[in-house]
């Protein structure tokens, strides 16, 4: 129930930006003054809050943990946003961010569980963080509120995802994601392949793939050794609807369970019939992307942080937006995924799923608590945090209204997307916990090679979960 | 002063620190790992709630599960491509610099620069050279008329694609030890040989090779003992014993259930076993190498 108010704020919160870019809107004054996204750099080094603590003197290291890094929408607004708190409070910080997959997660809860954890994190507010919440390892946004009244106090609190572990608040949102189709036009025109839109099908999408194939290019862009996280997830939510995607089964062999597998059972099929590249099993996400972007694969399943990655590929200089070759972006696009079954082809993933925690360790020394508050407080102030939501939503009481001049072409492809959206639903994958999902998502090489069967596999991670409930 | 030397109790005095730091860092973990596998541990740093049941079971799954099998064998694998190739070719190499009068120097620092390079990095570089889509190997088979793309890191070229530069990173280190091992020995043994009338060839495996006995025994040691633990450069190149756990070595695969599968317990289970057969294979290579005092 609380998870369907959140997704309808959300939905709000996205359908409002994406009817205000399409009615081009005259952005208010602190909107104007944003660069595109990718040219933020310097607004965001600017951006000062009013809502923050005050600077904490100017001498503390501060240990911070994100996934602001690699092909990242915002890494480069991170590393700005950063350079300006730094700047203003004399501070320094020691980053460690790395780009969001399984390993970086198991790093997290490896570094909590051995003490080496950072004194500030931006992490999954979901059961990812099960673990060092119930260890009581980070701070609640409560007990920082009742030293420090207006920390987060420019956000929504209704946004704000409560822990699955104990129900209390401890992640301070900063920019909403979704999860969609990316789509290489390039290669649909020398495949004869129309763009797919809002009514998409599942049977569609296999005859285009088919027809992709045949035309000499690898349908899928995906490494399903590596990331297979978003085919699992939008498999799975093929088989349900918004209303029950979030269960998690009892079995393989409840409705629940059956949904699972008949999900990897999909994906299966798209392994054999050849839609994959020839190497998923072993390449890297990293290598897919680069076949996606060179325009030797059609379709990429993937997320809003990949604009920014894709727009990157653009450039001769990833860190100059001037070298931006206009030409080349615009061959992609981005859609959705195609539907199947009671799953509306707009329904779509995606939501507020991270957020920045503050670790009891840091609030309990008394030279870092002072420079963390100050720390989240800057990074999720009202001027950056619309830097680093760009066309998503955010969890700001007063969201600036997005001015659409200012963004490249496929950021107005996404809002355009976004703005027909059907239901945003969350990743369930979020709340089926690390080590539950090492069978269906390490093990993916081998359901798709036909080595382990979907069912073993569902029924493993499920029993995973039921040990880690005891 | 000289009570120092005839009273022995300062030499345990000496020896205490490292016992004790030996005691704690090493005998201690090793004991509390022994007890952690049979233990249900999901979390690091911590014993688990429970016992497994029966309290064995993860020494039952050692032969159950196919992986570990499959670690075992490229284990083996990459003691055989060790000894032959690390080995191998380093003496191969060390008796041709020998054999060479100026510039000795010059490949001793050639062979031996792959060492001090970070494994990780060269697993990066490899990861380059052996890249599917474009890398400089099939970009070369390309130039040479081949038109598909070879997917080096496929399951029949994986294990392969990982010990060449396991293989390539360690030549140098046995280089340089069985160069010294070549230096030891008297010229004057070359040179009384060269007067019967011996080649050069023969001068090789009738005096280089028996004199060095004792020095490849020691290598061979090295290189078992040092593929068993094997880690950061297949790590890099075949995270999670991609594709399909086809790649994983003992190390890398009590690494994945540790880190990754947060199966602790059960990677507990495996570091054991990579400690007994650590223990077998040294004797057996003692046993087999043994070293003669003839030389």
């Amino acid at each position: 129930m609380k998870m369907k108010k959140i997704t309808a704020f959300l939905m709000t919160a996205v359908l409002t930006m994406g009817l205000a870019g399409c009615g081009g809107e005259t952005a208010p004054a602190a909107a104007t003054e944003q660069e595109p996204a990718t040219e933020q750099t310097e607004s965001s080094a600017e951006a000062e809050s009013s809502a923050e603590a005050e600077p904490s003197g100017g001498s503390v290291e501060l240990t911070v943990t994100t996934t602001f890094a690699g092909e990242d929408s915002n890494a480069q607004n991170y590393k700005d946003a950063v350079a300006a708190w730094e700047s203003k409070t004399g501070n320094t910080v020691s980053d460690t961010s790395a780009t969001s997959d399984e390993t970086f997660k198991t790093r997290i809860i490896t570094d909590f569980e051995t003490g080496s954890e950072p004194d500030v994190l931006f992490f999954f507010n979901g059961a990812d963080a099960n673990d060092f919440v119930n260890a009581g390892k980070v701070v609640s946004i409560d007990d920082i509120r009742a030293e420090y009244p207006d920390f987060a106090s420019n956000m929504n609190d209704e946004l704000i995802a409560a822990s699955p572990a104990d129900g209390k608040k401890y992640a301070v949102p900063v920019n909403g994601y979704w999860e969609a189709m990316f789509v290489n036009t390039e290669v649909l025109d020398a495949a004869g392949v129309e763009m797919p839109g809002a009514d998409y099908t599942w049977d569609q999408f296999l005859s285009d793939c088919q027809d992709i194939k045949d035309a000499g290019y690898a349908p899928i862009a995906a490494a399903l050794g590596n990331i297979p996280h978003y085919w699992w997830e939008f498999a799975i939510f093929n088989q349900q609807t918004p209303d029950n995607h979030l269960d998690i089964p009892g079995s393989s062999d409840d409705a629940t369970g059956k949904q699972w597998v008949a999900g990897l059972e999909d994906i299966r099929e798209l392994y054999q019939r050849g839609y994959f590249p020839d190497n998923t099993l072993s390449a890297t996400d990293d290598e897919t992307f680069a076949m996606f972007t060179d325009g030797k694969a059609a379709f990429l399943l993937d997320g809003s942080w990949k604009v920014g990655g894709i727009v990157g590929s653009c450039q001769s200089d990833p860190d100059d937006p001037s070298t931006l070759d206009a030409d080349k972006l615009s061959h992609f696009d981005v859609t959705y995924f195609s539907g199947k079954g009671n799953r509306k082809t707009t329904d779509l993933i995606g939501g507020l799923s991270m957020g920045y925690y503050i670790t009891t360790k840091a609030w309990e020394d008394p030279d870092k608590r002072e420079a963390a508050v100050s720390f989240v407080s800057h990074m999720t102030s009202d001027e950056v945090v619309p830097i680093f939501a760009q066309h998503t939503a955010s969890a700001l009481k007063n969201a600036p209204t997005v001015d659409e001049s200012q963004f490249n072409a496929l950021q107005i492809k996404a809002m355009d997307m976004m703005s027909g959206v059907t239901s945003l639903t969350g990743a369930v994958q979020d709340l089926f916990n690390g080590d539950c999902r090492v069978s269906t998502f390490d093990g993916m090489p081998d359901i798709v090679a036909g080595n382990v069967s979907a069912a073993d596999a569902v029924q493993e991670g499920v029993d995973t979960y039921q040990d880690s409930l005891e | 002063m000289s009570s120092i030397y005839k009273k022995k109790k300062y030499v345990f005095l000496f020896l205490a620190p490292a016992f004790v730091f030996l005691i704690l860092y090493l005998y201690y973990p090793f004991f509390v790992n022994i007890y952690g596998s049979f233990r249900q541990i999901k979390s690091l740093g911590t014993y688990g709630t429970k016992w497994n049941t029966p309290f064995f079971k993860n020494y039952l799954s050692l032969f159950t599960d196919p992986v570990i099998w499959t670690s075992l064998k490229n284990t083996l694998l990459m003691i055989v491509a060790t000894i032959l190739g690390q080995v191998g070719i380093a003496l191969v190499l060390s008796l041709l610099v020998d054999n060479i009068e100026r510039g000795t120097q010059f490949f001793r620092t050639v062979y031996f620069f792959p060492i001090v390079i970070s494994a990780t990095a060269l697993g990066l570089l490899f990861n380059l050279i052996f890249l599917y889509d474009k890398g400089m190997l099939n970009q070369f088979l390309e130039v040479l008329g081949k038109t598909d793309l070879t997917d080096w890191k496929n399951e029949e070229n994986a294990i392969l694609t990982m010990m060449i530069p396991v293989v390539w990173q360690y030549v140098g280190f046995y280089f340089i030890i069985l160069e010294t091992g070549l230096n030891n020995i008297s010229q004057e043994l070359y040179e009384s040989a060269a007067i019967d009338g011996a080649s050069r060839l023969q001068r090789v495996f009738y005096i280089s090779i028996p004199l060095l006995r004792n020095v490849l025994c020691t290598c061979v040691t090295l290189g078992v003992t040092g593929a068993l633990k094997v880690f950061d450069l297949p790590w890099t190149m075949f995270p999670k014993g991609m594709p399909l756990k086809k790649t994983f070595l003992t190390g890398t695969y009590m690494y994945y259930q540790t880190m990754e599968a947060k199966n602790v317990d059960y990677g507990a289970t495996i570091a054991v076993l990579i400690v007994v057969l650590g223990v077998l294979l040294s004797k057996i290579t003692r046993t087999v190498f043994r070293e003669s005092e003839d030389y």
